[in-house]
């Protein structure tokens, strides 16, 4: 691994992190990325319990207004730091990199194109609503559109959380460096699992596509923040963060007011209406923990095969049995939250009969788990790959 | 998606916009309703949106002071759904006029809604509850500045991302300080698979874009046509000719509007001179027959209106040349109709002496989109208004509003424009009370031109057993 080189230290007051880094503090440029994704991760799940709860929505509501920050931060932000980067003499422009003529750090440039990214989906959407009526569904041209942003609004502040972390001299900088990291890679781990919050519901539990497309998304951000931060519990860490963020929204959001405005009414709500307990992820992270450093010698496919089936396996044994408890009467507490229903959730719907969804055959279960395997396999190796190419990250 | 593919979405959402708005009536969505919530009379006007689920307008003109508040609440007309509504939305008080309220509700499904209105004031509560259709019935074009705006982010963002990933291969692991490249083979292979893939996502966006237009596309409303054929000499025969729009549209479900189960009006074109309300009956699941009167030769305009078991009330339209006949059936029980001399003044010449009277304000203009109470009575030869008018299909009258260049065909009552049938599954009760109602001397038709342009009202009031149409023109604002 090459030696950190230390950025030109010498501050200047006009220069974007030029004292920062002489200080060795952290820039305020990250800590303008690191609570614009924080809106936007906190905004989405707002919004989803909002239509869950209350169905009618403005532009305006808190929730949008809180996504939208994340947009409007990076945006201005990193707009900022790149022009001035470009035309002043910054220190930061040492650990630069070009993009069409103009200089400032990549994560910057990734964070500026994911705020013009949201904020162009804002009038999209808006026509999108007006042409084709509200939207019914969560996948729409633009709500993709403002996800791809916000994702790359998140990748682009942990680029530049990499840059900095890698380049930063003294061990107590790195390590607050790598905390950040380690809180951005649990934010995008939130917000991927948001995009298949459909399949993970607990009806779910008990079918491969839910085991699927948790192996997609999961094991690449554990891989990629463990690999980059070289810190021995990353992703325990990281899928800690993810679990105690949807359990502080499961015992908080219903401590809200609320009520539907929309029909039909199926079930009585009266306060917004959370996500389901989080998936027991922290588990199989804990054990990955455990035994990547007693594997690291060997070949990066070995070692994202053995990876795969310990995430795979791990999971499935807490989460099934787990998944028997939340469908249970010791589940129907607002402590697991198995209580919660949407305002227009049928009664004689799955979830508000406690039944698992049935319509995989016992064939089709096995397959599906082992594309869920091959998925997982795949998901380490291309983390890992990616996490080693972030660690070499200095600008 | 692509510059061209956003161009061709464009010009054919433009296209699609151009389609006229078609629902219960014909270019006329606006829902008119004119009754008592409890002791409270009331105007009600539901403006349904473009799109559904989208947002729909309603104003509430109370006709007597003594109303506190109004809440507003939407439900499916019939259905499970119906029984749970929503949380009612308050209705704001103009502030110009104390008896007018405005509030807006989201109509979420395709079919037949109903809004309840509930009204709480000096005399305790009331409530009513209106019919409206909701239906889509166009996609709205995308503004030329939002396409401009959208086409350049697109083409602003595919080449910044292009360029990040570029310096991203390039330059992001360089030492600190050291000189950067400009051009190297991996950045120019990154920025290529870059490129490939932004373009293989731009196509897929596109065509997610153009297959949920599709979809939507089918839902848009299509009215039911009319294939009519004359036999026999004078059995005019019908069929409904359903052009394939949801399936919650059946021709089996037809349920009694003022008894009948179709009320046709057939209009001599495009010189309305000569318009008839018969009422055919039922041969099969969407085929009808009657005999027609005698009547003169030309082309004949066909309206059919019909309303479904769940509310939904529809104008099914189409065309006949018909021949001369003059040995038809007579006019009888409900039917009626024949040549008439349209009025250009607001008086309507019956015969014996008889007339029948628009009672407006000389030289105020009607304005389009506004909703006006239209006052009709017939005065008898010494010039008194009559007192025997009579319940013409247990209404105080029917009107035909037919705008001259065929764009507009509204069937109205006193209650305004919303189908009996309709209103005895929304509202049986206040359905019970009107057919009680004695109308006269003077009656009332609730309604509002919805575009600018010459009308022809055709007012059918009955009295002494025989039902009078008078024909008036009014030109709209």
């Amino acid at each position: 691994m090459a030696t950190s080189l230390p950025i030109q230290t010498r501050a200047r007051v006009y220069a974007p992190d030029g004292a920062a880094q002489a200080a060795g503090s952290i820039p305020w440029y990250i800590w303008l990325s690191v609570a614009g994704v924080t809106s936007a991760v906190i905004g989405v799940h707002w919004d989803i319990s909002w239509h869950r709860s209350i169905g009618r929505d403005t532009f305006w509501t808190p929730a949008h207004i809180a996504i939208q920050l994340c947009g409007v931060i990076a945006g201005i932000t990193c707009g900022y730091l790149i022009l001035a980067t470009t035309f002043t003499k910054s220190a930061l422009r040492a650990a630069s990199v070009n993009v069409l003529g103009f200089r400032g750090p990549l994560g910057a440039f990734l964070c500026a194109w994911g705020g013009f990214t949201m904020i162009t989906s804002a009038p999209f959407d808006d026509w999108w609503h007006s042409a084709y009526g509200l939207d019914v569904k969560i996948l729409s041209p633009p709500h993709v559109l403002l996800a791809v942003g916000m994702l790359a609004v998140q990748i682009g502040a942990l680029l530049l959380v990499a840059a900095q972390m890698n380049r930063v001299p003294g061990q107590q900088a790195r390590r607050r460096l790598e905390n950040l990291f380690l809180y951005l890679a649990g934010m995008i781990l939130i917000v991927l699992l948001i995009l298949v919050l459909e399949y993970t519901h607990r009806v779910f539990l008990h079918t491969a596509i839910c085991y699927r497309v948790i192996a997609m998304l999961t094991p690449i951000v554990l891989a990629i923040a463990s690999r980059a931060t070289g810190r021995r519990w990353a992703a325990t860490i990281v899928s800690s963060i993810y679990f105690l963020f949807v359990l502080a929204l499961l015992w908080i959001l219903p401590l809200f007011p609320a009520q539907p405005k929309l029909g039909p009414v199926l079930h009585e709500v009266t306060q917004f209406i959370p996500a389901g307990f989080p998936l027991l992820i922290v588990v199989a992270a804990f054990l990955l923990d455990w035994i990547w450093p007693r594997i690291s010698g060997w070949g990066e496919w070995k070692r994202a095969a053995v990876s795969g089936v310990v995430f795979l396996a791990s999971l499935l044994a807490v989460e099934w049995p787990f998944a028997d408890l939340l469908q249970s009467t010791v589940g129907r507490n607002a402590f697991f939250g198995s209580i919660y229903f949407d305002y227009n959730q049928s009664p004689l719907g799955y979830a508000a009969t406690y039944r698992f969804v049935p319509f995989e055959t016992p064939m089709e279960f096995r397959v599906g788990l082992l594309i869920a395997l091959a998925c997982a396999i795949v998901s380490f190796r291309l983390g890992f790959r990616t996490g080693d190419w972030l660690r070499r990250v200095r600008r | 998606m692509s510059a061209v593919r956003l161009a061709a979405v464009s010009v054919l959402l433009l296209a699609l916009a151009s389609t006229s708005r078609l629902s219960a009536h014909i270019g006329s969505p606006d829902v008119f309703y004119e009754g008592k919530a409890g002791p409270y009379p009331l105007l009600v006007t539901i403006r349904p949106p473009d799109v559904i689920p989208g947002v729909a307008t309603v104003e509430v003109r109370s006709l007597a002071p003594g109303v506190r508040e109004i809440h507003l609440t939407p439900t499916p007309m019939t259905g499970e759904a119906s029984k749970h509504p929503p949380v009612a939305d308050i209705a704001q008080r103009s502030v110009l006029n104390a008896n007018e309220f405005t509030g807006s509700l989201w109509l979420m499904s395709f079919g037949s809604w109903e809004v309840h209105v509930r009204v709480d004031g000096e005399q305790g509560t009331g409530e009513i509850a209106v019919p409206v259709s909701a239906v889509a019935t166009k996609i709205k074009p995308i503004q030329p500045g939002v396409a401009y705006f959208l086409i350049g982010m697109m083409v602003f963002l595919t080449a910044g991302m292009v360029a990040i990933v570029g310096a991203s291969v390039r330059e992001a692991q360089l030492p600190v300080g050291a000189p950067s490249k400009s051009w190297t083979r991996s950045g120019i292979i990154g920025m290529a698979i870059a490129a490939a893939v932004l373009a293989a996502a731009l196509w897929y966006g596109g065509k997610w874009w153009g297959d949920d237009a599709a979809a939507y596309r089918q839902k848009l409303y299509k009215p039911l046509g009319i294939k009519a054929t004359l036999s026999n000499p004078d059995r005019l025969d019908l069929r409904l000719d359903e052009p394939g729009w949801l399936a919650l549209r059946r021709l089996d479900d037809l349920t009694p509007d003022h008894d009948h189960l179709m009320h046709l009006f057939l209009v001599r074109w495009p010189s309305m001179d000569v318009v008839y309300h018969l009422h055919p009956d039922e041969t099969a699941p969407g085929y009808f027959a009657i005999l027609l009167p005698s009547l003169q030769a030309g082309h004949y305009r066909i309206y059919g209106d019909i309303v479904h078991e769940n509310g939904l009330a529809e104008t099914a339209a189409g065309e006949i040349d018909l021949p001369e006949i003059t040995e038809g059936k007579p006019l009888a029980f409900d039917d009626a109709g024949g040549p008439l001399a349209v009025s250009e003044t607001d008086s309507f010449d019956l015969g014996d002496g008889y007339r029948m009277v628009w009672l407006r304000t000389p030289g105020v203009p009607i304005t389009a989109k506004k909703a006006y109470s239209f006052l009709f009575e017939i005065l008898d030869p010494t010039g008194q208004p009559t007192a025997d008018l009579e319940p013409y299909m247990g209404m105080g009258g029917h009107a035909e509003v037919i705008k001259k260049d065929g764009s507009v065909f509204a069937h109205i009552h006193p209650t305004g424009t919303v189908p009996m049938g309709s209103m005895a599954i929304a509202s049986p009760a206040s359905m019970l009370a009107m057919r009680e109602t004695n109308p006269g001397p003077i009656v009332s038709f609730p309604y509002g031109m919805p575009t600018p342009g010459v009308y022809r009202i055709f007012v059918q009031l009955k009295r002494n057993s025989h039902v009078e149409t008078g024909g008036f023109n009014v030109a709209v604002q």
